[in-house]
């Protein structure tokens, strides 16, 4: 078995496609996976993908003319999914793709298109689930969210954010993948890393709770009808994991009454 | 670092991050001449109003942002999203998508099961249109909400209680650029004049029925008369389908695609009533343009996410099958986007009334919106749900198996042959299950894992289908059969929805298998 490996970002997902399609070994030979590799086994071939944009745009592009910009869509969407699979049922539904056609996503007939739908399906929900949850704090004119999910998600949520605040300056920060969008007011979002000192800072501006944040959790927690409580049914929809980061369930510590005063946070 | 969804990096600004914000600042200046506006009540903190405004708000239970679908602009803020965002869900697990409050709980009507009747003794306000405003966009700007749920208590008169909740349209719209959802209520016996212009502002509009017939009606809401809000919700949906036939679009909302495909749907041949009115208010130009349609900040449609209203469920005597019969009335008839179900909360001392303490009609409201969605997304219609002999809905078992088991002799539907209309009346089939479905099928045929990958109920559809000709499992199709075993299913969803843990049952030997005598 042949083994290409590489990073999980999507440029390194894209290269390491590009690799193992060009290379020709035979695709039942050979398998893409993340690195860090746990265990090298002896008889295997490991060859390490290093990112190059010139040959993923050339991936992009293919994928676009041939089969279609929506199929690229669905692509990368799954592209941010986190699954240590995730590159090699990328491959083979290109595979599969340049073979038939953009239909072949409805071939669930193929276990790797079944396979890629699952991941499609779960990556949707958890993109729908942080456009829902995210909650953005105010800094000086600027709102700033704080987010861990388990994919990379960041991407489709830039595109969430940037329709419905385009004249807003806003940032959202991922600390799973230790990565972050900035929206600049009426400008075009950009991503950056962050470093440890950054997040550390970031982390400081939810340890203060403005005006509108307690009156969010004043009408959060008054428009709950007591006599239908149903903790059980809000668990199911609004999963724990989710609420990490979620003002309402926050314990209100306000140093600052009205939310034009914190100016001095950042 | 690579974008993922287009190459649009050298297009990227570089971050402006210390600029001046100057419509913000405008925003403030705009608050501040407002606030120069003698205030109704300016004795309690916008902290006190809204809790009392947001608690009398919340019995309403039309909560979505659904239906209207809008794309961002520069300048403004906020979009729309056809099929609506919730953004938290709170503890009685139902979603909040919308700042749900009254503008006002005063109100000079006494309606028998409402918080805010004028004889009720509760803590009053008013929030000043410029507090709604902030809040509003505040909390969008911060991700609570999707947009603003407004609606009031009688303030004087219907009238001016809707002038005042235009005017606070108007100003979110137009001073705070707000491009987001808004729902507003329409207070019945309002003028036509200022409905249209609340309907302009907003992105659905709504009239709550509450009591499906002028007999309750008569009964609880000594104020209220049905023509004072049958008349206009006739005038809002006659207002909507004229609109729509101005945009080039048809009279009708459009409804879920799955209803293309189905030749019986409710949606179907009902349609005249609706096209014939339009052309005649167009031929007669019945509907005046107040100055909103001047403005030139505002070229919108109207309510284009439709109208709907709610009734409450366990208040008075009615059927289910009364309930369902008008709500499939009122969609046929007013093209109502969607009817909601209130199950009544007793918080009125009232001898016409539930005592306080009865429990909430929870699972017979659930009943009432599965039926619901049957007849809007399943082709179904009221009367082959229930019927005068059978008014009431099973407690144990959903109403879609219900209609199947009653319907054994159409099943088991081969799933790679049967059309969309079969394939949508298997119990544990929906309509995105169809789709996939159908396009799987397309491709090859398919079998009970594909299925199962396909998160097709199979718990429910098994007894109900065959791939190739097979069933999952050797099973015989018998009525008690089959509902002993979908009511043991239904056990556990009606625990969810009633909040309680389940309690299985110990199982009996003696009771259970009647061996009383012999033991
Ligand atoms: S008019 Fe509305 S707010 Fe007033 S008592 Fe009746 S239901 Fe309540």
């Amino acid at each position: 078995m042949i083994y290409y490996c590489c990073e999980k970002d999507w440029e390194s997902v894209l290269t390491c496609i590009y690799e193992a399609w060009t290379q020709k070994r035979g695709q039942a030979n050979i398998q893409l996976i993340f690195e860090p590799v746990v265990q090298y086994t002896l008889f295997d071939e490991y060859i390490h993908v290093k990112a190059d944009t010139a040959l993923a745009e050339k991936v992009v592009d293919a994928v676009n003319r041939k089969l279609s910009p929506q199929f690229y869509y669905e692509i990368a969407h799954v592209g941010m999914y986190e699954a240590p699979d995730v590159a090699d049922v990328l491959f083979r539904v290109l595979l599969l793709g340049f073979a038939y056609g953009p239909y072949v996503l409805e071939m669930v007939q193929y276990k790797d298109i079944m396979r890629f739908r699952e991941m499609r399906c779960s990556i949707g929900n958890e993109i729908s689930h942080f456009r829902e949850f995210t909650r953005f704090h105010e800094v000086n004119h600027r709102y700033v969210a704080i987010i861990e999910p388990r994919s990379r998600i960041i991407p489709a949520l830039a595109e969430v954010f940037l329709d419905r605040m385009p004249s807003e300056s806003w940032m959202i920060a991922d600390l799973t993948n230790r990565m972050a969008v900035v929206h600049p007011k009426d400008g075009f979002y950009q991503f950056v890393d962050l470093t440890a000192e950054e997040m550390e800072r970031l982390m400081e501006i939810e340890k203060n709770n403005d005006r509108m944040e307690v009156l969010w959790k004043i009408f959060f927690e008054t428009t709950a009808i007591q006599e239908r409580k149903n903790e059980r049914c809000q668990k199911n929809l609004y999963p724990i994991w989710t609420r990490k980061h979620a003002v309402e369930f926050m314990e209100m510590r306000t140093e600052k009454q009205t939310c034009c005063e914190n100016e001095n946070v950042l | 670092m690579f974008c993922i969804f287009e190459k649009r990096l050298e297009k990227a600004n570089k971050c402006s991050y210390n600029k001046n914000n100057k419509s913000r600042t405008n925003i403030r200046m705009v608050i501040e001449m407002g606030q120069s506006v003698p205030a109704v009540t300016l004795e309690k903190s916008i902290e006190e109003k809204l809790k009392i405004l947001s608690d009398a708000a919340k019995y309403d239970v039309a909560c979505t942002s659904s239906g209207s679908d809008r794309r961002g602009q520069k300048g403004m803020l906020g979009n729309s999203v056809a099929a609506g965002v919730c953004h938290a869900f709170a503890a009685d697990g139902r979603c909040i998508s919308l700042l749900k409050i009254l503008m006002s709980n005063h109100c000079v009507y006494d309606c028998k099961y409402c918080i805010n009747r004028k004889s009720n003794d509760i803590a009053r306000a008013t929030f000043t249109p410029q507090e709604i405003c902030e809040l509003t966009v505040e909390f969008y700007r911060r991700n609570y909400i999707e947009g603003l749920f407004l609606s009031s208590g009688v303030l004087n008169n219907p009238n001016e209680t809707m002038e005042k909740m235009c005017q606070t349209l108007r100003l979110l719209r137009t001073v705070y650029h707000f491009n987001g959802y808004i729902h507003v209520k329409a207070i019945p016996g309002a003028s036509a004049e200022l409905l249209y212009s609340a309907g302009l502002l907003a992105d659905r509009i709504s009239l709550n029925m509450e009591l499906p017939t002028q007999a309750s009606l008569g009964k609880l809401c000594p104020n209220k008369h049905m023509n004072q809000i049958i008349r206009p919700m006739n005038c809002i949906s006659e207002t909507i389908a004229v609109n729509r036939i101005a945009h080039g679009k048809t009279a009708r909302l459009d409804r879920a695609g799955i209803n293309r495909h189905l030749e019986n749907s409710i949606f179907g041949e009902t349609s005249r009533r609706i096209e014939a009115n339009a052309a005649q208010s167009l031929q007669t130009m019945r509907f005046q343009y107040p100055a909103e349609r001047m403005d030139a900040l505002l070229h919108r449609d109207f309510a284009p996410a439709g109208q709907s209203t709610q009734m409450i469920i366990g208040a008075t005597e009615e059927t289910d099958f009364e309930l369902i019969r008008t709500s499939q009335q009122l969609y046929q008839s007013f093209d109502l986007k969607r009817v909601f179900y209130s199950g009544y909360i007793p918080i009125n001392d009232d001898t016409a009334l539930p005592e306080i303490g009865t429990p909430v009609p929870l699972l017979r409201e659930h009943r009432l919106y599965q039926a619901d969605w049957l007849m809007r997304f399943y082709g179904f219609h009221a009367n082959e749900l229930l019927s005068e002999e059978q008014p009431f809905f099973d407690r144990h078992i959903d109403p879609k198996c219900e209609w199947a088991l009653r319907h054994l002799g159409d099943f088991p539907v081969e799933i790679n042959r049967a059309s969309y209309d079969q394939l949508l009346r298997v119990p544990g089939i929906g309509p995105t299950g169809v789709k996939k479905i159908m396009s799987a099928r397309r491709y090859g045929s398919v079998n009970f894992d594909m299925l199962k990958k396909m998160h097709i109920a199979l718990k429910r559809a098994q007894y109900f289908i065959t791939c190739n000709g097979k069933m999952l499992y050797p099973i015989p199709i018998s009525q008690n059969f089959i509902r002993n075993q979908l009511t043991d299913l239904d056990r556990v969803e009606i625990a969810k929805i009633e909040g309680n843990t389940v309690t299985y049952q110990q199982m009996n030997l003696f009771r259970d298998f009647h061996m009383e005598g012999q033991a």
